[in-house]
């Protein structure tokens, strides 16, 4: 009969607990029909509450997620009517591969941009992701210095394959920065405010910069701007020529010094 | 009787063949294997056990079914990027082992941490253990074949894993705690979600205990089962609740205090017993005991810096960025040099849930650790498995390796 009593204790605690969820779901039942049954804490981050049993109708409901949530990253960006994407108009992303530089597993690879006259540009042409080998830590959004790559909410990843589909190139990566603005509501609020704080910075530089010339202005002899751009370059020329002049002289003092050396 | 006709072939011989003799069975004992894919083995561990019908001559552990190779990994990471391989080693105690890898990164930078991240790391460590004692209880339980346990235990960790989340964006493997500090501040709401769930715990242990504590099956299948006494459990140098159940009062919380432990009021629970029921009881002593300390560390909570404002360590503010030309070269020599502690070494462990849990770190001055060793709780406290066993039935095997716990990622790295 020993034995007995811890059963009948626990189906006590289940059964009180059966009891409880219908208790508490009717004290709780939400105002709207069809709403999520668990309770508002939960939407607002916090833990869900102890009593009863609860169910969450996935996929129809599903439960909130917190703002940190991390899954894949994606690339930003700027949603203007004429920006055209193809042509890697308004994509935050520099290419300065620091995304890929701190990613644990090395699963970014980026290729940058050139001009028509070979030189690089601050673009990625190409950008891929192995989302079978990330491992979701939040270190490329966490560290580039642009805001352009973000922690996405979006779990439901599956595919009829597992080779190319998990293998996201630029196109696939990019959502528009108001996406990011809607699941990031405090990040985006953050970076608002570092924008507001640039352009402040700007103008007072800007305004330092008029003063300073309202104040040469004042001197009485203003220069016209294509006067003052004739002197540096007079100035800069002046530079080279005595570089030149220098190593000349280097060379003479070297004696017969191999010109290649 | 028939004339035998000559033309046909002849009948097959009866299938009726004598039965040989009944032979005893072999005096020998019986190898079996238990695991690796057992669900009692808590992950792939394979005891090779010797039987004598139920009983257990002997038990070895094989271990290596999960090696992944991941101390050489660290070599090739910088440091900062070991604060996401640290976790990933235990999946049941992730924050701890974080804690433990960035302490012995912080010591050999010799960088000072700010009062909050220290007091975060401390509330984050015991809502850590506590969410591993929860499974602790809920699969000892489970193995034992009390099943519905597993499903109060879930509950509340499923809530501690909800703030895991929060803070860090990830359940399990946050990698929250990184060197000089935290990677970001605590998130809003996150103080009141902690105190609400506080506030319930108590309840909640109530509630398991009046599942398992007085339960006679329980109380039957565990006591005098897998004792491992103090003389054994200094021998294998096991430590944590399978040390502190045996009669030794070890815990570095308290022994060698780390993350100012010694600033918080709590106990050490003891007991003399030694067998599982003793490291149950003492679980969840120690659950009541984190409840304590997170308690007090969320009071505690000061407000200022969440990171150091040593820049060779921690990133720059991300709002710098935007400001200061500064701020963006410290950002890039950071992430492309990473940090560089001086040539030296470090050892420095923390009370996980399973015991000493000690990261040792190598530096020869790169921004790469030259050397990464764990000392893992389960690894060590599983050479102790054959004397919990030895002469017992194999049924209680099953207690013993359950009243371990063993975290298999841990155990072969
Ligand atoms: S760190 Fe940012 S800007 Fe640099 S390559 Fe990565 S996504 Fe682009
Ligand atoms: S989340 Fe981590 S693993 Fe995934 S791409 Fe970013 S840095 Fe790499």
């Amino acid at each position: 009969m020993a034995f007995g009593s811890g059963v009948i204790r626990g189906m006590g605690i289940t059964f009180r607990h059966l009891v409880e969820s219908y208790v508490i779901g009717f004290k709780e039942q939400p105002a709207a029909a069809g709403d999520l049954v668990a309770p508002t804490a939960v939407r607002a981050g916090m833990p869900v509450r102890t009593g009863g049993m609860q169910t969450v109708q996935y996929p129809d409901e599903k439960l909130p997620i917190p703002e940190r949530f991390r899954y894949l990253p994606f690339l930003l960006y700027e949603d203007d009517a004429d920006n055209d994407r193809e042509a890697f108009d308004g994509i935050r992303c520099t290419a300065c591969g620091i995304c890929a530089k701190v990613c644990p597993p090395q699963c970014i690879w980026i290729v940058q941009g050139k001009g028509d006259d070979g030189k690089p540009r601050p673009v990625a042409t190409e950008f891929y992701i192995d989302a079978s080998i990330c491992m979701s830590c939040g270190f490329c959004a966490e560290y580039c210095p642009f805001d352009a790559i973000k922690m996405d909410h979006d779990y439901e990843l599956s595919s009829y394959e597992r080779h190319e589909s998990w293998v996201y190139d630029l196109q696939e990566l990019l959502h528009p920065v108001a996406y990011h603005a809607a699941i990031h509501p405090t990040d985006w609020q953050r970076e608002l405010e570092e924008q507001r704080a640039k352009d402040e910075a700007k103008r007072r530089k800007a305004e330092a910069k008029a003063a300073k010339a309202a104040a040469a202005g004042a001197d009485g002899d203003a220069e016209d701007p294509e006067a003052a751009k004739q002197r540096k370059l007079e100035a800069r020329q002046k530079m080279l020529d005595a570089r030149k002049a220098r190593e000349a002289a280097k060379a003479a003092e070297q004696g017969d010094a191999p010109d290649e050396a | 009787m028939k004339p035998l006709d000559l033309m046909q072939p002849p009948p097959p011989p009866s299938r009726r063949r004598e039965a040989p003799a009944p032979q005893p069975v072999a005096d020998g004992p019986m190898v079996l294997n238990i695991g690796p894919h057992h669900p009692s083995t808590h992950g792939v561990l394979r005891v090779v056990v010797e039987l004598d019908g139920e009983r257990v001559l002997s038990a070895t552990p094989d271990i290596g079914y999960l090696h992944t190779g991941i101390e050489k990994t660290f070599e090739a990471k910088s440091y900062v990027k070991g604060t996401t391989l640290a976790p990933r080693m235990s999946y049941l105690s992730p924050i701890n082992n974080n804690l433990s890898y960035v302490l012995s990164v912080e010591h050999l930078l010799q960088v000072e941490v700010p009062e909050r991240a220290t007091v975060t790391r401390v509330l984050l460590a015991e809502l850590d253990r506590l969410a591993s004692h929860l499974v602790f209880i809920g699969i000892h339980a489970l193995d034992l074949g009390a099943s519905s346990v597993m499903l109060y235990t879930f509950r509340e960790r499923e809530q501690i894993l909800d703030l895991m989340e929060m803070v860090g964006g990830a359940r399990m493997f946050p990698s929250y705690i990184r060197p000089g500090g935290l990677a970001f501040d605590l998130p809003p709401g996150f103080e009141e979600a902690v105190a609400t769930l506080l506030d319930k715990m108590p309840a909640a242990i109530d509630q398991y205990e009046r599942l398992l504590t007085k339960n006679p099956m329980w109380k039957r299948r565990t006591i005098g089962v897998a004792v491992l006494g103090a003389e054994d459990a200094i021998r294998f140098g096991v430590t944590g609740t399978a040390m502190r159940a045996a009669g030794i009062g070890y815990d570095l919380r308290r022994a060698l205090p780390y993350c100012g432990y010694e600033h918080y009021d709590f106990d050490v629970p003891m007991h003399t017993d030694g067998d599982a029921y003793a490291r149950y009881l003492l679980r969840i002593a120690e659950m009541r005991e984190s409840v304590k300390i997170a308690a007090q560390a969320l009071a505690r909570l000061p407000d200022g810096p969440y990171a150091t404002a040593d820049r060779k360590v921690a990133p720059p503010p991300k709002h710098e960025l935007a400001t200061s030309m500064e701020a963006v070269i410290h950002h890039f020599k950071l992430w492309t040099e990473g940090i560089k502690p001086p040539p030296g070494e470090a050892y420095v462990a923390v009370e996980a849930p399973r015991g000493e849990m000690g990261f040792y770190i190598v530096s020869d001055g790169s921004g790469r650790p030259y050397r990464v060793h764990m000392r893992s709780p389960s690894f060590v406290n599983l050479q102790a498995l054959e004397t919990m066993v030895k002469g017992s039935l194999v049924a209680d095997l099953v207690t013993a390796v359950a009243s371990l716990d063993p975290v298999l990622g841990e155990v072969d790295r």
